[in-house]
Protein backbone atom coordinates (compact mmCIF):
# COMPACT_ATOMS: atom_id res chain seq x y z
CA UNK A 1 0.00 0.00 0.00
CA UNK A 2 1.66 3.35 -0.95
CA UNK A 3 0.24 5.20 1.72
CA UNK A 4 2.65 6.82 4.42
CA UNK A 5 2.33 8.70 7.68
CA UNK A 6 -0.96 10.27 6.24
CA UNK A 7 -2.87 7.14 6.63
CA UNK A 8 -1.61 6.66 9.91
CA UNK A 9 -2.77 9.28 11.68
CA UNK A 10 -6.50 9.30 10.16
CA UNK A 11 -6.83 5.55 10.70
CA UNK A 12 -6.21 6.30 14.40
CA UNK A 13 -8.86 8.27 14.63
CA UNK A 14 -12.11 6.13 14.66
CA UNK A 15 -10.98 3.97 17.24
CA UNK A 16 -11.98 6.32 20.34
CA UNK A 17 -15.61 6.89 18.98
CA UNK A 18 -18.89 5.81 18.73
CA UNK A 19 -19.58 3.62 15.12
CA UNK A 20 -21.84 6.52 13.62
CA UNK A 21 -19.16 8.88 14.28
CA UNK A 22 -16.08 6.66 13.14
CA UNK A 23 -17.62 5.92 10.15
CA UNK A 24 -17.94 9.90 9.88
CA UNK A 25 -14.56 9.90 10.56
CA UNK A 26 -13.15 7.25 8.05
CA UNK A 27 -15.38 9.31 5.04
CA UNK A 28 -13.39 12.46 5.99
CA UNK A 29 -9.82 10.51 6.22
CA UNK A 30 -10.68 9.39 2.76
CA UNK A 31 -11.39 12.57 1.72
CA UNK A 32 -8.13 14.08 3.52
CA UNK A 33 -6.08 10.99 1.88
CA UNK A 34 -7.96 11.88 -1.86
CA UNK A 35 -7.03 15.65 -1.31
CA UNK A 36 -3.59 14.91 -0.29
CA UNK A 37 -3.24 12.69 -3.35
CA UNK A 38 -4.04 15.17 -5.40
CA UNK A 39 -1.68 17.99 -4.23
CA UNK A 40 1.43 16.09 -4.04
CA UNK A 41 3.12 13.07 -5.34
CA UNK A 42 1.72 9.80 -4.02
CA UNK A 43 3.75 9.37 -1.05
CA UNK A 44 5.55 5.69 -0.96
CA UNK A 45 5.65 3.42 1.88
CA UNK A 46 8.48 4.04 4.52
CA UNK A 47 11.03 1.47 3.01
CA UNK A 48 9.96 1.91 -0.64
CA UNK A 49 13.44 3.34 -2.41
CA UNK A 50 14.55 4.40 -5.60
CA UNK A 51 18.00 4.75 -7.28
CA UNK A 52 18.80 6.50 -10.46
CA UNK A 53 21.76 5.53 -12.23
CA UNK A 54 23.50 5.03 -16.41
CA UNK A 55 23.68 9.13 -15.90
CA UNK A 56 25.90 10.62 -18.51
CA UNK A 57 27.13 13.99 -19.55
CA UNK A 58 25.71 15.71 -22.42
CA UNK A 59 27.98 17.24 -24.78
CA UNK A 60 25.87 19.18 -27.91
CA UNK A 61 29.69 20.61 -29.02
CA UNK A 62 29.36 23.48 -31.48
CA UNK A 63 26.18 24.25 -32.26
CA UNK A 64 26.30 24.93 -36.02
CA UNK A 65 22.87 25.45 -37.35
CA UNK A 66 21.63 28.00 -34.81
CA UNK A 67 18.08 28.23 -36.35
CA UNK A 68 16.55 24.47 -35.09
CA UNK A 69 16.80 22.83 -32.08
CA UNK A 70 19.77 20.78 -31.14
CA UNK A 71 18.62 17.38 -29.11
CA UNK A 72 20.34 15.02 -26.80
CA UNK A 73 18.80 11.80 -25.48
CA UNK A 74 20.13 9.80 -22.69
CA UNK A 75 18.31 5.89 -21.84
CA UNK A 76 19.16 5.85 -17.96
CA UNK A 77 18.36 3.54 -15.55
CA UNK A 78 15.47 4.40 -12.72
CA UNK A 79 14.41 1.53 -10.20
CA UNK A 80 11.65 1.47 -7.79
CA UNK A 81 11.05 -0.66 -5.31
CA UNK A 82 7.05 0.38 -4.03
CA UNK A 83 4.45 -2.01 -5.01
CA UNK A 84 3.35 -0.05 -8.09
CA UNK A 85 7.47 0.47 -9.22
CA UNK A 86 6.06 4.01 -9.47
CA UNK A 87 8.36 7.10 -9.09
CA UNK A 88 8.60 10.92 -9.55
CA UNK A 89 11.44 12.92 -11.11
CA UNK A 90 12.41 16.24 -10.02
CA UNK A 91 15.50 18.42 -11.82
CA UNK A 92 16.95 21.47 -11.09
CA UNK A 93 19.13 23.49 -13.35
CA UNK A 94 22.61 26.07 -12.23
CA UNK A 95 20.26 29.05 -13.40
CA UNK A 96 18.56 30.92 -10.87
CA UNK A 97 16.33 29.43 -8.67
CA UNK A 98 17.14 26.25 -9.81
CA UNK A 99 16.02 27.48 -13.84
CA UNK A 100 17.30 25.40 -16.64
CA UNK A 101 20.08 27.34 -18.33
CA UNK A 102 23.51 27.14 -19.24
CA UNK A 103 26.23 30.15 -18.53
CA UNK A 104 29.22 31.01 -20.36
CA UNK A 105 30.74 33.78 -18.36
CA UNK A 106 27.87 36.54 -17.80
CA UNK A 107 25.92 34.82 -20.78
CA UNK A 108 23.14 32.47 -20.13
CA UNK A 109 21.99 30.16 -22.27
CA UNK A 110 18.16 28.59 -21.32
CA UNK A 111 17.55 24.87 -22.09
CA UNK A 112 14.46 22.53 -21.75
CA UNK A 113 14.33 19.06 -19.97
CA UNK A 114 12.14 16.22 -20.96
CA UNK A 115 11.39 12.81 -19.27
CA UNK A 116 9.92 9.82 -21.12
CA UNK A 117 9.34 6.45 -18.94
CA UNK A 118 10.69 4.66 -21.73
CA UNK A 119 14.03 4.39 -22.85
CA UNK A 120 15.40 5.46 -26.55
CA UNK A 121 12.89 8.53 -26.76
CA UNK A 122 13.62 11.59 -28.22
CA UNK A 123 10.45 13.33 -26.62
CA UNK A 124 8.82 13.27 -23.31
CA UNK A 125 7.31 15.67 -20.98
CA UNK A 126 8.75 18.63 -20.18
CA UNK A 127 9.47 19.21 -16.63
CA UNK A 128 9.81 22.29 -14.65
CA UNK A 129 12.33 23.87 -12.88
CA UNK A 130 11.55 21.95 -9.26
CA UNK A 131 8.67 20.74 -9.62
CA UNK A 132 8.19 16.74 -9.44
CA UNK A 133 7.02 14.51 -12.32
CA UNK A 134 4.80 12.65 -10.86
CA UNK A 135 2.95 9.16 -12.21
CA UNK A 136 6.28 7.46 -13.70
CA UNK A 137 6.82 3.88 -13.87
CA UNK A 138 9.85 1.88 -14.22
CA UNK A 139 10.38 -1.59 -15.61
CA UNK A 140 13.61 -2.19 -14.04
CA UNK A 141 14.25 -5.22 -11.77
CA UNK A 142 17.56 -4.55 -10.74
CA UNK A 143 18.75 -1.47 -8.70
CA UNK A 144 21.74 -0.62 -11.94
CA UNK A 145 19.42 -2.61 -14.93
CA UNK A 146 22.63 -5.03 -14.53
CA UNK A 147 20.15 -7.58 -15.56
CA UNK A 148 16.28 -7.03 -17.01
CA UNK A 149 16.09 -4.11 -18.75
CA UNK A 150 19.40 -2.05 -19.22
CA UNK A 151 17.52 0.90 -19.33
CA UNK A 152 13.89 2.06 -18.36
CA UNK A 153 13.45 6.21 -19.22
CA UNK A 154 14.63 8.51 -21.30
CA UNK A 155 16.45 12.02 -20.11
CA UNK A 156 16.06 14.40 -23.03
CA UNK A 157 17.77 17.95 -23.19
CA UNK A 158 17.16 20.44 -25.69
CA UNK A 159 18.31 23.67 -26.92
CA UNK A 160 15.45 25.73 -28.46
CA UNK A 161 16.35 27.41 -31.79
CA UNK A 162 15.07 30.90 -30.29
CA UNK A 163 17.41 30.59 -27.12
CA UNK A 164 20.23 29.50 -30.13
CA UNK A 165 20.11 31.96 -32.39
CA UNK A 166 19.74 34.78 -30.08
CA UNK A 167 22.76 33.25 -27.81
CA UNK A 168 25.77 35.51 -27.57
CA UNK A 169 29.10 33.29 -28.99
CA UNK A 170 30.97 31.39 -26.43
CA UNK A 171 31.78 27.79 -24.50
CA UNK A 172 28.35 27.08 -22.27
CA UNK A 173 27.99 24.92 -19.38
CA UNK A 174 25.65 23.64 -16.41
CA UNK A 175 24.85 21.00 -14.68
CA UNK A 176 21.59 19.28 -14.25
CA UNK A 177 20.49 17.51 -10.81
CA UNK A 178 17.81 15.05 -10.85
CA UNK A 179 16.31 13.79 -7.63
CA UNK A 180 13.91 10.68 -7.67
CA UNK A 181 11.28 9.10 -5.19
CA UNK A 182 9.04 6.34 -5.34
CA UNK A 183 5.61 6.51 -5.00
CA UNK B 1 68.86 6.04 -17.40
CA UNK B 2 66.51 3.97 -18.65
CA UNK B 3 64.70 2.98 -15.64
CA UNK B 4 64.20 6.80 -15.29
CA UNK B 5 62.88 6.99 -18.57
CA UNK B 6 60.72 4.23 -17.62
CA UNK B 7 59.40 5.93 -14.38
CA UNK B 8 58.86 9.29 -16.38
CA UNK B 9 56.44 7.22 -19.20
CA UNK B 10 54.41 5.83 -16.04
CA UNK B 11 54.18 9.29 -14.59
CA UNK B 12 53.39 10.45 -17.79
CA UNK B 13 50.81 7.63 -18.44
CA UNK B 14 49.04 7.96 -15.11
CA UNK B 15 48.28 11.65 -15.48
CA UNK B 16 46.77 11.04 -19.32
CA UNK B 17 44.88 8.86 -17.62
CA UNK B 18 44.02 10.78 -14.78
CA UNK B 19 42.95 13.96 -16.98
CA UNK B 20 41.01 11.89 -19.03
CA UNK B 21 38.72 10.06 -16.30
CA UNK B 22 38.31 13.58 -15.44
CA UNK B 23 37.21 14.69 -18.99
CA UNK B 24 34.94 11.81 -19.87
CA UNK B 25 32.23 11.99 -17.35
CA UNK B 26 31.31 14.55 -14.72
CA UNK B 27 28.17 12.55 -14.25
CA UNK B 28 26.99 11.32 -10.66
CA UNK B 29 24.76 8.36 -10.42
CA UNK B 30 22.40 8.02 -7.82
CA UNK B 31 22.09 5.73 -4.68
CA UNK B 32 19.28 3.89 -3.05
CA UNK B 33 17.40 5.40 -0.94
CA UNK B 34 14.24 7.45 -0.29
CA UNK B 35 15.39 9.40 -2.87
CA UNK B 36 17.86 9.02 -5.36
CA UNK B 37 20.03 11.66 -6.94
CA UNK B 38 21.98 12.05 -10.22
CA UNK B 39 23.72 15.08 -12.24
CA UNK B 40 24.64 15.83 -15.71
CA UNK B 41 26.80 18.23 -16.94
CA UNK B 42 25.68 20.21 -20.04
CA UNK B 43 27.80 21.62 -22.52
CA UNK B 44 27.89 23.63 -25.53
CA UNK B 45 29.23 25.81 -27.73
CA UNK B 46 27.30 28.80 -29.91
CA UNK B 47 29.27 30.42 -32.91
CA UNK B 48 30.17 33.53 -33.72
CA UNK B 49 27.14 34.53 -35.52
CA UNK B 50 25.50 38.09 -37.20
CA UNK B 51 22.26 38.70 -39.47
CA UNK B 52 21.25 41.76 -41.44
CA UNK B 53 17.68 42.17 -41.99
CA UNK B 54 15.51 45.22 -42.48
CA UNK B 55 16.59 46.21 -46.10
CA UNK B 56 14.33 47.64 -48.52
CA UNK B 57 14.34 48.72 -52.10
CA UNK B 58 15.94 52.06 -53.33
CA UNK B 59 13.95 54.16 -55.55
CA UNK B 60 14.90 57.43 -57.08
CA UNK B 61 11.95 58.48 -59.49
CA UNK B 62 11.71 61.52 -61.80
CA UNK B 63 14.67 62.96 -59.81
CA UNK B 64 16.02 66.25 -60.72
CA UNK B 65 18.84 66.52 -62.35
CA UNK B 66 20.06 69.71 -60.85
CA UNK B 67 19.49 68.26 -56.66
CA UNK B 68 21.68 65.28 -55.39
CA UNK B 69 19.75 61.84 -54.71
CA UNK B 70 19.90 60.58 -51.63
CA UNK B 71 18.22 57.30 -49.78
CA UNK B 72 18.88 56.64 -45.99
CA UNK B 73 17.48 53.26 -44.84
CA UNK B 74 17.68 52.15 -41.22
CA UNK B 75 18.78 48.23 -41.22
CA UNK B 76 19.08 45.85 -38.29
CA UNK B 77 22.42 43.80 -38.03
CA UNK B 78 22.84 41.46 -34.94
CA UNK B 79 25.81 40.31 -34.29
CA UNK B 80 26.54 37.68 -31.32
CA UNK B 81 30.36 37.90 -30.24
CA UNK B 82 31.24 39.39 -27.27
CA UNK B 83 31.57 42.71 -28.40
CA UNK B 84 28.43 42.92 -30.41
CA UNK B 85 31.31 43.79 -33.40
CA UNK B 86 30.28 43.31 -37.20
CA UNK B 87 32.28 44.33 -40.52
CA UNK B 88 29.78 45.08 -43.68
CA UNK B 89 31.31 44.59 -47.26
CA UNK B 90 29.30 46.37 -50.39
CA UNK B 91 29.28 44.79 -53.78
CA UNK B 92 27.22 46.53 -56.99
CA UNK B 93 25.93 44.66 -59.89
CA UNK B 94 28.50 46.43 -62.47
CA UNK B 95 31.37 45.58 -64.06
CA UNK B 96 34.08 44.46 -61.32
CA UNK B 97 31.57 44.75 -59.15
CA UNK B 98 31.33 48.65 -59.97
CA UNK B 99 28.38 50.59 -57.48
CA UNK B 100 26.43 51.18 -61.01
CA UNK B 101 22.90 51.52 -62.46
CA UNK B 102 22.20 50.37 -66.19
CA UNK B 103 20.17 50.18 -68.80
CA UNK B 104 21.43 48.26 -71.51
CA UNK B 105 24.65 50.05 -72.39
CA UNK B 106 23.68 52.93 -70.44
CA UNK B 107 25.37 53.03 -66.83
CA UNK B 108 25.47 55.78 -64.13
CA UNK B 109 27.73 54.92 -60.53
CA UNK B 110 26.01 55.76 -57.39
CA UNK B 111 27.66 55.65 -53.91
CA UNK B 112 27.16 53.78 -51.03
CA UNK B 113 27.23 55.15 -47.39
CA UNK B 114 27.41 53.20 -43.91
CA UNK B 115 27.05 54.38 -40.28
CA UNK B 116 26.67 52.18 -37.22
CA UNK B 117 23.80 54.30 -35.86
CA UNK B 118 20.16 54.09 -37.16
CA UNK B 119 19.14 57.31 -38.51
CA UNK B 120 21.99 58.73 -40.27
CA UNK B 121 21.65 60.72 -43.37
CA UNK B 122 25.65 60.08 -43.98
CA UNK B 123 28.32 57.60 -43.38
CA UNK B 124 31.37 55.89 -44.43
CA UNK B 125 31.74 56.10 -48.19
CA UNK B 126 31.73 52.10 -49.25
CA UNK B 127 34.28 50.67 -51.97
CA UNK B 128 33.32 48.07 -53.46
CA UNK B 129 34.24 44.63 -51.92
CA UNK B 130 36.23 46.28 -48.90
CA UNK B 131 35.33 45.12 -45.66
CA UNK B 132 34.19 48.35 -43.50
CA UNK B 133 35.63 47.06 -40.29
CA UNK B 134 35.04 48.09 -36.36
CA UNK B 135 31.78 48.38 -36.53
CA UNK B 136 29.24 47.97 -33.09
CA UNK B 137 25.72 46.71 -33.21
CA UNK B 138 23.41 47.49 -30.49
CA UNK B 139 20.53 44.81 -31.54
CA UNK B 140 19.23 42.49 -28.69
CA UNK B 141 17.47 40.52 -30.69
CA UNK B 142 18.63 38.61 -34.08
CA UNK B 143 15.64 40.55 -36.61
CA UNK B 144 15.82 43.56 -34.04
CA UNK B 145 12.31 42.50 -32.88
CA UNK B 146 12.38 43.35 -29.75
CA UNK B 147 14.72 46.26 -28.21
CA UNK B 148 16.57 48.46 -30.63
CA UNK B 149 14.41 47.79 -33.86
CA UNK B 150 17.46 49.32 -36.25
CA UNK B 151 20.80 49.57 -35.38
CA UNK B 152 22.48 51.11 -38.41
CA UNK B 153 22.00 53.34 -41.46
CA UNK B 154 22.59 52.63 -45.75
CA UNK B 155 22.93 55.60 -47.70
CA UNK B 156 22.48 55.62 -51.28
CA UNK B 157 23.56 58.55 -52.97
CA UNK B 158 23.93 59.64 -56.82
CA UNK B 159 25.53 63.21 -57.45
CA UNK B 160 24.32 66.04 -59.52
CA UNK B 161 26.64 64.59 -62.23
CA UNK B 162 26.01 61.33 -62.67
CA UNK B 163 22.22 62.20 -62.57
CA UNK B 164 23.29 65.19 -64.99
CA UNK B 165 24.95 62.07 -67.44
CA UNK B 166 21.54 60.00 -67.51
CA UNK B 167 19.47 59.61 -70.01
CA UNK B 168 15.99 61.33 -69.50
CA UNK B 169 12.76 58.99 -68.90
CA UNK B 170 14.98 55.90 -68.85
CA UNK B 171 15.13 53.05 -66.35
CA UNK B 172 18.29 52.29 -64.75
CA UNK B 173 18.35 49.49 -62.37
CA UNK B 174 21.05 47.53 -60.56
CA UNK B 175 22.10 45.68 -57.54
CA UNK B 176 23.78 46.42 -54.08
CA UNK B 177 24.79 43.26 -51.81
CA UNK B 178 25.53 43.69 -48.63
CA UNK B 179 27.85 41.03 -46.27
CA UNK B 180 28.13 41.61 -43.31
CA UNK B 181 30.82 38.95 -40.57
CA UNK B 182 30.83 39.19 -37.09
CA UNK B 183 34.14 40.63 -35.50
Amino acid sequence: MAIGPIATAHAKAPRSSGPAVAAGLARGAVLCLAAAAALSPAPAAAADKARLTNLTDVAFGMVANLSADAVRAESVCLYSTSSTNGYHVTATGTGAGGAFELSSGTSALAFDVAWNSAPAQSSGTLLTPNVPLTGQFSTATQQTCNSGPATTASLIIILRSGALSSAMAGDYSGTLTLVVAPE
Amino acid sequence: MKMLNARVRQLTLAAILSLSTVAASAATQGSLGATSSGTVSISASVPSRVQLTGLTDVAFTNQDPAVAAANAQNVCVWSNTSTKGYNVTATGSGTSSAFTLANGSLTVPYAVEWAGSSGASSGTALATGTALTGLTSTATSPTCSSGASSTASLIVKISTANLQSMQAATSYTGTLTLVVAPE
